[in-house]
């Protein structure tokens, strides 16, 4: 019985290793061609070589710098992690406030309430975008960023998410608070909070992700280059005919490294998150 | 003028069909210890919980230091809580836990600093200053919620089953500290507890709950001794008081299985002429199986089997059928019986007590 399960177990690994390559191909094409030059890249390209990246040598970096210093590929990434930190501390407050409302307090219909905002869980973003453009332009808020983060700040999963995990902190803890004369809001952000430090950074990452990966929307808000988020950047670096494959890959390489980083050093927390609500948003 | 004093206090839940509680009345003394007891869901807690303020008052009024508390917020009570789970802040150290109330009262921080150290060495937590809760015991968990009730300087303690969590040892040795902590502190508490160990042990009064209904108030002794009715003389005392259904012939007491005792007029007279319909009980050290009390009390000399023993290191518990009941002698650890030993033993008379079976009131 051991040694079958130890076979059985050898054989996944191995499976899931394969999958795991399977996967990997393209992005370590995509990184190992990020550093050569494009006649390289196509010389390269029916070889196993096309997987390895070149010697290092005095040009090894000369793709990320050219997207670097020749685009304002920086200046994207610096504002869509502006608006990601926008959006984590703005997404905590509301949908955090939100999420303790109806995960403690007695009001009218909150059960119902609970219903409402699960079943907006439901509906694609895609399908209220139109709507939410509108109402961006009726308020003058084009091109602003702050015009770019108001849709989005409101969020039903993570209202949800802080509702599942509020909804467990103990009610004695708020007791001995008011005791020690913690107010209400105060109790939110000085306990309710670092008592949650998990869903926090859940909350965090989902959001970090959802805008660094986000196209659509900022695509329809901003129309100014100074304001471009990452992903449309990198879009108009692409469509640039002047833009060499090897840019082109060194500036999406660039792109995915932030994802690859929050991945790998919140795994936990995403897994935590799509556990404690049962789906994936997006 | 007392100083806690609750008046008619009701509790009635939405949509509950009955109180809660129901006319609680009450005056407490400055710096007196008084323990609520009752078994789970008799509504101890959530008497202490309206005094607190954490629970709203459907009827009657709450007075501390003669002011009308009913609406008034918690923190301006005046009080200070333990709670059964502790309800430490999980994310603080033991030094910011206790300190955190005074941080927020804006007393100034060499006030702060003097009363923390102060609370953190009288409860023995030095070792344990820069800890946080789940790196602590039960045990020194609670000292850390005693020491945040107490730094604030608030005249009135609350305790909702402080010790319920912890294990016998410790909760023997916490329940000293704490008298002891009453005793230099002077406040006036009130301890909330299922335990009737803990509140004859503590307290300087116990009121007996049941119901929401409040049984007794009393001095330890004085429940122990003239229970006012069934419930609290059976709740009173471990092992608890023994019940036999009896009638009353002449000067005899006639148990159930048709076992017979006589009594003497003096006691038969207190009874009224009731004949019938009667509990009577005893306690288990009452009942006494020595030589010396056999031949006292040697007219009411009775014979039983013993069933089952409980040796308890200082004393005995026997335990042997008699008069259509159950019953247990608590006699002394050099009386040893054996299962399957047949014993004789007679009540003390003087400490018979008689209930009426239809309203369980206490006769004498």
């Amino acid at each position: 019985m051991k040694t079958r399960n130890k076979v059985l177990k050898i054989i996944l690994v191995a499976a899931m290793i394969l999958l795991s390559l399977f996967f990997l191909f393209p992005v370590v094409w995509m990184i190992a061609n990020s550093f050569k030059p494009d006649a390289e890249i196509t010389a390269d390209m029916n070889s196993v070589q096309a997987f390895i990246p070149p010697v290092p040598s005095e040009n090894f970096f000369d793709n990320y710098v050219s997207v670097l210093t020749n685009t304002n590929f920086l200046l994207y990434m610096g504002n869509t992690l502006l608006y990601a930190a926008l959006l984590i501390v703005l997404g905590i407050i509301v949908n955090g406030l939100a999420g303790y409302a109806l995960a403690k307090i007695k009001f009218p219909f909150s059960d119902k309430w609970l219903l409402i905002i699960m079943m907006l869980m439901i509906i694609p973003s895609e399908t209220i975008i139109t709507i939410n453009y509108l109402f961006i332009a009726k308020m003058g808020l084009l091109n602003t960023i702050f015009g770019y983060i108001l849709p989005m700040i409101v969020n039903p999963f993570n209202i949800f998410l802080f509702r599942q995990v509020f909804v467990s902190l103990p009610d004695d803890v708020y007791e001995a608070a008011q005791l020690d004369h913690c107010g209400p809001v105060k109790y939110f952000f000085t306990m309710v909070l670092p008592m949650s430090k998990t869903v926090v950074a859940t909350v965090s990452v989902f959001t970090f992700l959802n805008v660094w990966n986000d196209y659509l929307w900022p695509s329809l808000v901003f129309t100014s280059s100074d304001l471009l988020t990452a992903q449309i950047g990198l879009n108009a670096i692409t469509a640039n005919e002047n833009t060499t494959m090897g840019q082109t890959l060194a500036a999406i390489t660039l792109v995915t490294i932030p994802v690859i980083i929050i991945y790998s050093l919140f795994s936990k927390q995403i897994v935590e998150g799509v556990v404690s609500t049962g789906s994936k948003e997006g | 003028m007392s100083y806690i004093q609750l008046k008619g206090l009701c509790k009635k839940y939405p949509n509950a069909t009955k109180n809660s509680v129901t006319d609680f009345n009450l005056d407490i003394e400055e710096k007196e210890f008084i323990a609520f007891v009752g078994p789970s869901g008799c509504g101890k807690s959530t008497t202490l919980r309206m005094i607190a303020g954490f629970e709203e008052i459907s009827g009657g009024e709450l007075y501390i230091d003669g002011k009308k508390m009913n609406n008034v917020l918690p923190r301006d009570r005046g009080i200070a809580m333990v709670f059964q789970n502790y309800a430490l802040y999980p994310h603080m150290t033991v030094e910011k836990n206790i300190s955190y109330g005074l941080k927020n009262m804006k007393v100034p921080s060499d006030e702060i600093k003097r009363k923390t150290d102060w609370a953190i060495d009288i409860l023995g937590l030095e070792e344990y200053r820069n800890r946080k809760p789940k790196n602590l015991s039960g045990g020194q968990r609670q000292r850390v919620a005693l020491g945040r009730a107490i730094v604030k300087d608030s005249k009135v303690f609350l305790m909702d089953e402080p010790l319920s969590n912890l294990d016998a040892k410790l909760r023997v040795s916490m329940r000293n500290e704490i008298s002891k902590l009453h005793r230099q502190l002077g406040s006036t508490t009130i301890y909330v507890t299922h335990d009737q160990v803990e509140a004859m042990t503590m307290a300087d009064r116990i009121v007996i709950m049941k119901d929401g209904v409040v049984q007794q108030v009393g001095k330890p002794m004085e429940l122990y001794d003239h229970p006012v009715n069934k419930f609290v003389a059976g709740f009173i005392g471990s092992p608890q008081m023994n019940f036999f259904d009896v009638t009353i012939e002449g000067n005899t007491v006639k148990f159930a299985d048709g076992k017979q005792m006589p009594l003497s007029e003096n006691i038969i007279n207190q009874l009224g002429g009731k004949t019938s319909g009667l509990i009577l009980g005893i306690r288990g050290e009452d009942i006494k199986l020595d030589a010396q009390n056999l031949e006292v009390y040697g007219e009411g000399k009775q014979s039983a089997v013993v069933e089952n023993t409980e040796v308890m290191g200082n004393e005995n518990n026997l335990y042997f059928t008699f008069g259509g009941a159950v019953a247990v002698a608590r006699v002394s650890k050099y009386e040893i019986s054996q299962v399957g030993d047949s014993i004789d033993f007679t009540f003390v008379p003087s400490k018979i007590h008689f209930f009426d079976k239809e309203t369980e009131e206490c006769l004498f």
